[in-house]
Parts: structure tokens; C-alpha cells; sequence
């Protein structure tokens, strides 16, 4: 896939000790602020800001990594952004690179019994949500009209059945904001995590009124050449199955949207009907396609599947895999039985593993321990996090040895501008009286000319060598 | 590859992952019913010492 994807992560934290309501959110805030000097100023593993990036980013509040990712305190949260990755494992890899690089500081720090990083998307009390954010680099060409979406629209919404990272309970706090269904059936346990939290089709916030396709126009990049497209209703996964599934079905859609050879399909009541498949448990997933015609999810995704499979069948080795694991996928959901799946999905390894301690100790649904549970799923201590236990026992899919995946945590990928990136931020390491500004898109050392990097399928390792040659031989000239 | 024990240089290529399919096939474990006794007792022992009650502890802000 000739590509740059790229995933944000806001992680929840756990504070162990005595609850102390409202201050717990100082407490942590106050953690997090621990962890990010830690792992800028002791461990070295990236460069703060020195400059204001923006009116809630003053300087010191992140920075750029090692990797070319970024760390940093956005809205009560620590968040993590990969580098640009230009394959599905260089994108698992810097997925995982930051709950290590977390964990390790953590870790170094003496505080494990003191707080966990939890990689999910809710909380059961406050009905909080926050982040998983995924990036795709589309061309400018791309129909970014409301016609032009609607097969992206519907593959989106059903797409959730094979990326859905599964939760206890439901959220209805959204319907003050739209009318959804009057009654409210108990759902013990849905497929979404974000479902609940989806209102619009489309819309350009983060924070409220949070849509199927966020339409913030932010490239990044060459504007005249590129647009990022930013979807912010996906999960947290932890499978790294299902992480690469979701990058890799998801822009596989974008191609086939962009060439203009989708299958001409789309939802009626595309937020209606995110939402009741995230709650339905019997895996019929029902939907109306804009005729009236009633399909079931899975039918959907075979559409965008028999499309796919016809135009990029040999295309490149990441495409093949992900045809063929999403042809297996669906055969094996048609069947309805969650356990078929829940060596590959999260959700179906969330359902098993809650369900059989459930029986297990004859609890009810809405027992608190069950929600308890369901955070564990996503503790990314390898000593706590149950998700962890199902990998390293050889019951859920690995795609990267943990060797690898530490590579992760300092090691740009290959073939993008993250390249280029970390090896300015190894100069500027190795030259702590230099002045800088990194962005996503350029650097400038100690106020002189800005090297742009506007192009985010090239490496700039020559440019970047050049550009810190010539500041090294003659510091004046910057 | 290491450089002074903490510095990490870029990775060659070989060292960077190909495609999902090529590198499950050579390293990654190839995943299993969870069938074992061992296993399941493991995974059930740690969901007992989860505390019951974390997650009212569990209360965060809204982001994005």
C-alpha cells in the first residue's frame, strides 16, 4: 500500500490508593506531568517543546520522540501519536513502541503499584470518552462529499464488527443530543467502545458532536497534493491483529472510494444504525442500505471485500494479507458464535474471557466486577493487563515478536518523513545548546531557515544530513 | 542496533517488519485454542485478584 497511516492515542489512567473523588483528577494530571519529564529529561527518548505550539500547548507540555512520534498532555489525558508508517506492521510496531515507552517509564520510575496506563476509550462511572484517532493520507483528489462518502459511511459502520474493542455496559448520554430509540433495552455487554459516543455523520469537532468522519481539514503535508483524513469513531485496540485489520481494510476502502469504483452503496440512519450493531449480541447486525433493502454487517463488508479483492488482488503484500484474513473474518462471523473469532478480535476475546469468569463465579451482568474486568483488558502492565495473558499464552494473534515490537519504542519507520525527523531529533540530542522547533512538517535550528518537509512519503534523511552539516560547520548561518 | 547501550540508530530494512502475513509465519506464535488447562488457570486467576471495585476508581476526563 503506497501510504502513510498514523494512530493517537489518549490512554486512561488507574490510581491505586484510597479514592479521593474530584482530586484523583489532579493527582493524575500531576502523574502524567511525572512521566513525560521522565521520559524527555531522564530518559532521553525525545525532545521536549521549547516553543508555544499552541494556546494549550506551551512549551514543555510534549514533545517529539525518537521514533518521530510524539508524546504529550492534551485534555486530561497522556496521549501518544506514531510516527507517519508506511506498512501495517511499522504501524503495529509504533502502536505498541508507545504503551512500552509508558510502561518502561513507569517502570524506571518506581510507580507501578502507583498507577496503570489504561489503553481504552471509556469509563463506566462518568461516561467519559476520549480517543483512538486513526490518520490516513489520501489525495486531494479524494470526493470529500457528502455523496462522495457514502460507501466510506457504510463501510465504517460495519466495519466495527471485525475492529470493535468490546465493553461492558452502554452509554446512552448522547441521547439528550439526538432522538434515538425512546426505549432503552439493557445491554450487557456491546462490540464499540466509541459507538455510544457517535452523534453525527459528519462533523468537524473532536470533542462534542463527535461523527462518523470527522471533517477537520488539517493536512499536515502539501495541502495542493494531499488531505489527512481523521476518524476518530474507531477503538483502542490492543490485538495487533486487529489493529492492522483496521488500518489495512479501512484504506483499502479510501482507494477504492478515491478511484471512484466503491460499491455504490450507503446506510440509512448511519448513527442509528452504528450503534445498534455495537448492541447487538446475536450478530445478526441488521441495517437499511439507502434503498430500504435490510443487510446484515457482514453482508456489507463482503461487498467493499468482493470490490477490493477485484481491483488490488497482487497489488503488494500488505493488501493480499489483508484481503484474505478479511475473507476469513467474515466467513468465520457469519457463523455468530464470538469464540470462533476471539483469537484475532477484541471484542470476541473480551466477550469469552468476561463470560467464562461470569459462569465462573455466578455473577450477574451488572455486577462491577465485570467492569472492573473490562478495564483490565486494556492495562498495559504486562504484569496486570489480561489482554497480555491471552497473547503471551498463544490465545489471541501476535504479529510482531516482542523483540520487534521493543524496536518500536526508538526506531522510525522506514520510508516516510519520520525518518528524516528522527534523525534531526538524534542531532539535536547530541547538541543540547541548540535552539529548535520540530513540527510535523518541517524543523528549524536555532532560528534560521525552516527545512520543510511537506512531503510525508519521503524520508528527508539527505536533506535533514545537509541541513544539520551546514548549521554544525558555521552555527551562524542556522 | 545498539550504539553506546541506549542509542538506537535506524534500523536496516531486514531488521524492520515486511508484511503481517510473511513475519506471523516466522516468528510471531501461531495462536491457539485456549485448550490448556495451565493457560486457563492463569487467565483465571489474575480476573480473581482483579479488584471488584477499581472500576469506580476508574474516572477520567473527556477527550477527544
Amino acid at each position: 500500500m503506497k501510504t502513510v497511516i498514523g494512530l493517537e492515542t489518549e490512554y486512561g489512567a488507574l490510581l491505586s490508593g484510597v479514592p479521593q473523588g474530584m482530586r484523583d483528577l489532579f493527582r493524575q494530571e500531576e502523574m502524567f506531568q511525572k512521566v513525560r519529564d521522565h521520559i524527555f529529561h531522564v530518559q532521553k527518548k525525545g525532545l521536549i517543546d521549547q516553543h508555544q505550539r499552541a494556546y494549550d500547548e506551551p512549551p514543555g507540555n510534549g514533545g517529539f520522540l525518537r521514533n518521530g512520534g510524539r508524546l504529550y498532555i492534551d485534555m486530561g489525558h497522556v496521549e501518544y501519536a506514531t510516527p507517519e508508517c508506511h506498512t501495517l506492521l511499522d504501524l503495529v510496531r509504533a502502536d505498541r513502541g508507545g504503551d512500552l515507552l509508558l510502561q518502561q517509564a513507569v517502570e524506571d520510575m518506581g510507580l507501578s503499584d502507583e498507577i496503570s496506563f489504561i489503553k481504552n476509550n471509556i469509563d463506566h462511572q462518568t461516561l467519559a470518552t476520549f480517543g483512538s484517532h486513526e490518520n490516513y493520507l489520501v489525495s486531494r483528489n479524494f470526493p470529500f462529499t457528502e455523496r462522495g462518502m457514502e460507501p466510506l459511511v457504510a463501510f465504517l459502520v460495519t466495519r466495527q464488527i471485525i475492529t470493535g474493542a468490546g465493553r461492558v455496559g452502554v452509554s446512552y448520554i448522547n441521547d439528550s443530543l439526538i432522538s434515538l430509540d425512546t426505549e432503552r433495552p439493557p445491554v450487557h455487554f456491546q462490540i464499540s467502545q466509541r459507538a455510544d459516543y457517535i452523534v453525527n455523520k459528519f462533523y468537524q469537532w473532536v470533542q462534542m458532536n463527535r461523527s462518523i468522519v470527522n471533517t477537520r481539514d488539517e493536512p499536515l503535508s502539501d495541502p495542493v497534493q494531499y488531505r489527512r483524513m481523521h476518524l476518530l469513531l474507531g477503538d483502542s485496540n490492543m490485538s495487533e491483529f486487529a489493529t492492522a485489520m483496521k488500518f489495512g481494510m479501512t484504506k483499502i476502502v479510501m482507494d477504492l472510494v478515491e478511484e471512484g469504483i466503491a460499491p455504490p452503496i450507503g446506510v440509512r440512519e448511519p448513527v442509528h444504525a452504528c450503534r445498534a450493531i455495537s448492541h447487538d449480541m446475536t450478530m445478526r447486525w441488521s441495517l437499511q442500505d439507502l434503498e430500504g433493502r435490510i443487510l446484515s454487517a457482514v453482508e456489507m463488508q463482503e461487498m467493499f471485500l468482493e470490490k477490493a479483492s477485484k481491483a488490488y488482488a497482487g497489488r503488494d503484500e500488505d493488501t493480499d494479507w489483508v484481503l484474505e484474513e478479511w475473507e476469513k473474518l467474515l466467513t468465520d462471523l457469519a457463523r455468530k458464535d464470538p469464540a470462533v473469532v476471539s483469537d484475532r478480535l477484541d471484542w470476541a476475546a473480551k466477550h469469552e474471557m468476561i463470560s467464562a469468569f461470569r459462569e465462573s463465579e455466578k455473577l450477574e451482568w451488572n455486577d462491577p466486577w465485570l467492569e472492573s474486568l473490562d478495564l483490565e483488558y486494556h492495562n498495559i502492565d504486562p504484569s496486570k493487563g489480561l489482554f497480555r495473558i491471552l497473547e503471551d499464552d498463544g490465545r489471541h494473534r501476535r504479529l510482531l515478536p516482542p523483540s520487534v515490537s521493543e524496536t518500536g519504542t526508538t526506531c522510525p519507520p522506514s520510508f516516510t518523513r519520520a525518518e528524516g525527523r528522527a534523525l534531526a531529533i538524534e542531532q539535536i540530542l547530541e547538541n543540547p545548546d541548540m535552539l529548535y522547533i520540530i513540527q510535523w512538517f518541517g524543523i528549524q535550528i536555532n532560528q534560521g531557515d525552516v527545512l520543510y518537509m511537506l512531503e510525508p512519503l519521503k524520508s528527508y534523511r539527505d536533506e535533514v544530513s545537509d541541513y544539520f552539516r551546514k548549521y554544525l560547520s558555521d552555527p551562524s548561518k542556522g | 542496533m545498539f550504539h553506546d547501550g541506549s542509542v538506537v540508530l535506524f534500523p536496516e530494512r531486514k531488521t524492520a517488519p515486511g508484511s503481517p502475513g510473511r513475519e506471523t509465519q516466522k516468528d510471531a506464535p501461531v495462536p491457539k485454542r485456549p485448550e490448556t488447562k495451565k493457560s486457563g488457570d492463569r487467565l483465571m486467576d489474575r480476573m480473581k485478584k482483579v479488584d471488584p471495585n477499581q472500576s469506580e476508581r476508574y474516572r477520567q476526563r473527556t477527550g477527544e
